[in-house]
């Protein structure tokens, strides 16, 4: 069983005036096929920076990342758009929808990146619509959606492409309590039952405890990974490769 | 991403800024609209000038006179210069020259149902009478013959007969009235017989009826070149001339030293064919160096389109201006746009939009503004030319040639099929244009600006 993400060594370094901000220290993970991540930290730890670099919308200063076999790190911007085309979903924290199209119009709208023709692309966004459970808000327009609505409409679109890899910040960060536990429900239900592999950014423990495996952020490095025992998705990795997934762990001093 | 994707896309943050776009498509229209009002001018006034100068005649004909300084001056080979059968044939001979004909012209006198009237007959080549445009049913002379026939022009039937006392003027029909002719006196007399010739003034004129093949195209209100004047074969005058004058060969021929009159022709005018308007200048210049007076329409005319030129220019140049000041109108408004939705181009761009894509949606957005402000200004060009021609037109009522602004008389403001292409075209093309740098923006903006939240 082979990783789907590999980092080593990886490195943000902001300049700031004559400032050099560490926002990311050296971190080095993996991450398996069907594993739901979350990362986790307080605010300004690095979390985001972390997953801006996993998506390819943020060149990193130093290290290696490789997804499905490919070194993103070494890609170009056209390159990395592609890529993401091709592999990647993504869900906002603020939903991002397009407010011009309705809500199965931008669920669709991957699709027409790839040059899927209209009639094919309503169907699948239709389709994944019904999955999440938002089939009959394909007509409303995102000003007439509460937020918990808005954001499904968001996961819809994050997968009708049939990622390998879902990428999400915060993406309960502008809802209730209960509307969070739905979705993070909702999502967790996808990760398994279709198999997707799923990394989110979290600075709410809580939220985090959701994951299959949480791995904390502080200052940049990672100082704990937290293993949840009952999740079928990690002991299934344990049994193939005999050992928990790499993860490079500097404990706070 | 598909072409139709991307055109409704565009399309649809078009319509989503209504009044923007609006405005934005307003600057185009007003700019598209003087440019084409004004080229529109510009070509209404050359072609006016154009019909004018074909009205007067043709543009390829040249006027060949003997030089009046060399009339004047008495060398030996006078001849030279003289427009001569031998001269004429060497005029044939020039490069470009499609046929030349000399002519001779007689003032005549004329009466018809009492009314008085003149003009000249001109004697003139077969290949002259083909190119004259007869009324329906009209025949040229044929070359060469006993009986003497001629062509009137048009003018003569409505304008050339007077009743003496009044003034009177009357239309005349050659089908129906005798017009009787009246040949002047011969200015020439030979010496030897002056005593003899007391006999001949006092004979009565001898009055001339001769056959009418054909009149020159057009009615009482159109002149050319031609309309004044009747028209005959020249070998036909020639035999009819020796006839009335013996050897005199025209009523006032020319004499040498010895007060002789010459035993050739000297045309009065000679007139050449040139093969296209392109090369009337070049010919019209050759004969001109060999000594003669040329003149054609077409020196008017170029000298007339050079004027014409600058003022087109310069219209041209006040709608650019306000075409301008549209495209900058077209920047600005992209650029807005792209600032209101730098979040959501970043969106586009996580999802894996191609940057060539984001580029020309943009580029799709402001050529849509460039296009639909270039039908719109067309139309109202057409609109305003229309007004312009209503205007300034005098009789005519054809309202379609007008909307067109193409009739017979010619009007002010004329815009061809071209034109209307080219300005739709030249429209996309500014919108384009105006639009390219906001689009490249657009394409750079980083996918981070998704991801932030305000
Ligand atoms: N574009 C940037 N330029 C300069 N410094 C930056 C930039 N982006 C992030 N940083 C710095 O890097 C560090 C990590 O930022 P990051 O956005 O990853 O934090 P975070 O863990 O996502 O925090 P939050 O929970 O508030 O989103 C911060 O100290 C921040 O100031
Ligand atoms: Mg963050």
């Amino acid at each position: 069983m082979e990783p789907l993400i590999k980092v080593r060594d990886l490195y943000k370094i902001f300049n700031i005036g004559s400032n050099k901000v560490y926002a990311l220290n050296g971190v080095s993970f993996d991450i398996y096929r069907g594993e739901f991540i979350a990362i986790v930290g307080t605010s300004g730890s690095g979390k985001s920076t972390c997953l801006n670099m996993l998506a390819g919308l943020e060149a990193p200063s130093s290290g290696v990342i490789q997804i499905a076999g490919k070194r993103i790190d070494k890609m170009n911007e056209a390159q990395l758009v592609r890529f993401r085309r091709q592999n990647v979903g993504f869900i906002f924290q603020s939903y991002n929808l397009i407010p011009s199209m309705n809500a199965v119009e931008n669920v669709a709208m991957p699709l027409m990146f790839r040059g899927i023709d209209y009639e094919s692309r309503m169907k699948s966004a239709r389709k994944y619509m019904e999955l999440i459970g938002i089939g009959d808000q394909g007509l409303h327009m995102p000003n007439q959606m509460s937020g918990g609505q808005q954001q499904r409409v968001g996961i819809a679109r994050a997968l009708v492409i049939d990622p390998k890899i879902i990428f999400a910040d915060e993406p309960t960060g502008n809802l209730d309590s209960h509307t969070t536990d739905d979705v993070l429900n909702l999502m967790k239900k996808i990760v398994s039952e279709e198999n997707r592999t799923l990394v989110m950014v979290t600075h709410d423990p809580h939220i985090a405890s959701w994951a299959d495996r949480q791995l904390k952020v502080v200052d940049g490095h990672i100082v704990e990974t937290i293993i949840n025992e009952t999740s079928p998705i990690e002991t299934l990795i344990k049994k193939e490769t005999g050992d928990a997934p790499f993860c490079n762990v500097t404990p706070i001093e | 991403m598909r072409l139709s994707d991307l055109f409704t896309l565009a399309f649809n943050n078009l319509r989503r800024r209504k009044t923007r776009t609006f405005l934005t498509i307003l600057g185009v229209v007003i700019g598209t609209a003087s440019i084409v009002v004004m080229v529109s001018l510009g070509l209404g006034m050359s072609q006016m000038m154009l019909k004018s100068f074909q009205s007067e005649g043709s543009l390829t004909i040249i006027r060949v006179y003997e030089s009046y300084e060399n009339r004047e001056n008495n060398s030996k080979n006078k001849a030279q210069y003289e427009l001569t059968d031998e001269n004429i044939d060497m005029f044939s001979s020039l490069d470009h020259v499609i046929s030349v004909s000399p002519s001779i012209e007689v003032n005549v006198s004329a009466k018809c149902n009492g009314y008085d009237g003149s003009f000249t007959i001109c004697g003139v080549s077969q290949y002259y009478l083909s190119q004259l445009s007869l009324r329906e049913g009209g025949t040229i002379p044929k070359n060469d013959q006993g009986q003497l026939s001629l062509i009137y022009g048009n003018q003569i039937l409505y304008n050339s007969f007077y009743k003496p006392s009044s003034y009177d003027s009357i239309d005349v029909d050659p089908d129906k009235d005798t017009i009787f002719i009246t040949f002047p006196q011969s200015s020439y007399t030979e010496k030897t017989n002056k005593t003899a010739d007391e006999s001949t003034v006092s004979k009565p004129v001898k009055k001339y009826i001769f056959p009418v093949t054909g009149i020159i195209a057009g009615g009482k209100e159109d002149w050319s070149s031609n309309s004044y004047n009747a028209y005959a074969d020249i070998d036909t005058l020639k035999r009819f001339l020796r006839k009335l004058y013996k050897k005199a060969l025209v009523p006032n021929p020319r004499t040498n030293k010895n007060g002789k009159a010459y035993n050739y022709y000297v045309y009065d005018t000679a007139y050449v064919f040139v093969d296209s308007m392109d090369n009337v200048k070049e010919v019209q210049n050759t004969i001109s160096d060999l000594g003669f007076n040329v003149s054609s329409n077409m020196e008017w005319l170029e000298s007339a389109q050079q004027s014409l030129n600058m003022v087109q220019m310069v219209l041209g140049g006040i709608g650019g201006v306000s075409l301008l000041v549209a495209a900058i109108g077209i920047m600005n408004t992209m650029m807005m746009s792209i600032y209101e939705r730098t979040k959501e181009i970043g969106v586009m761009k996580v999802l894996g939009c191609d940057m060539a894509d984001i580029k020309n949606m943009f580029l799709f957005e402001s050529g849509i503004i460039g296009l639909m402000g270039g039908i719109a200004g067309l139309m109202v060009s057409y609109l305003i030319s229309y007004i312009i021609n209503f205007f300034t037109s005098s009789g005519s009522n054809d309202t379609v040639s007008m909307f067109i602004g193409y009739n017979d008389g010619g009007s002010l403001s004329y815009i061809p099929p071209w034109l209307a292409v080219f300005a739709i075209i030249f429209a996309i093309a500014v919108g384009s244009i105006a639009g390219y740098l906001p689009a490249v923006r657009a394409m750079k903006l980083s996918p981070l600006a998704a991801i932030r939240n305000e």
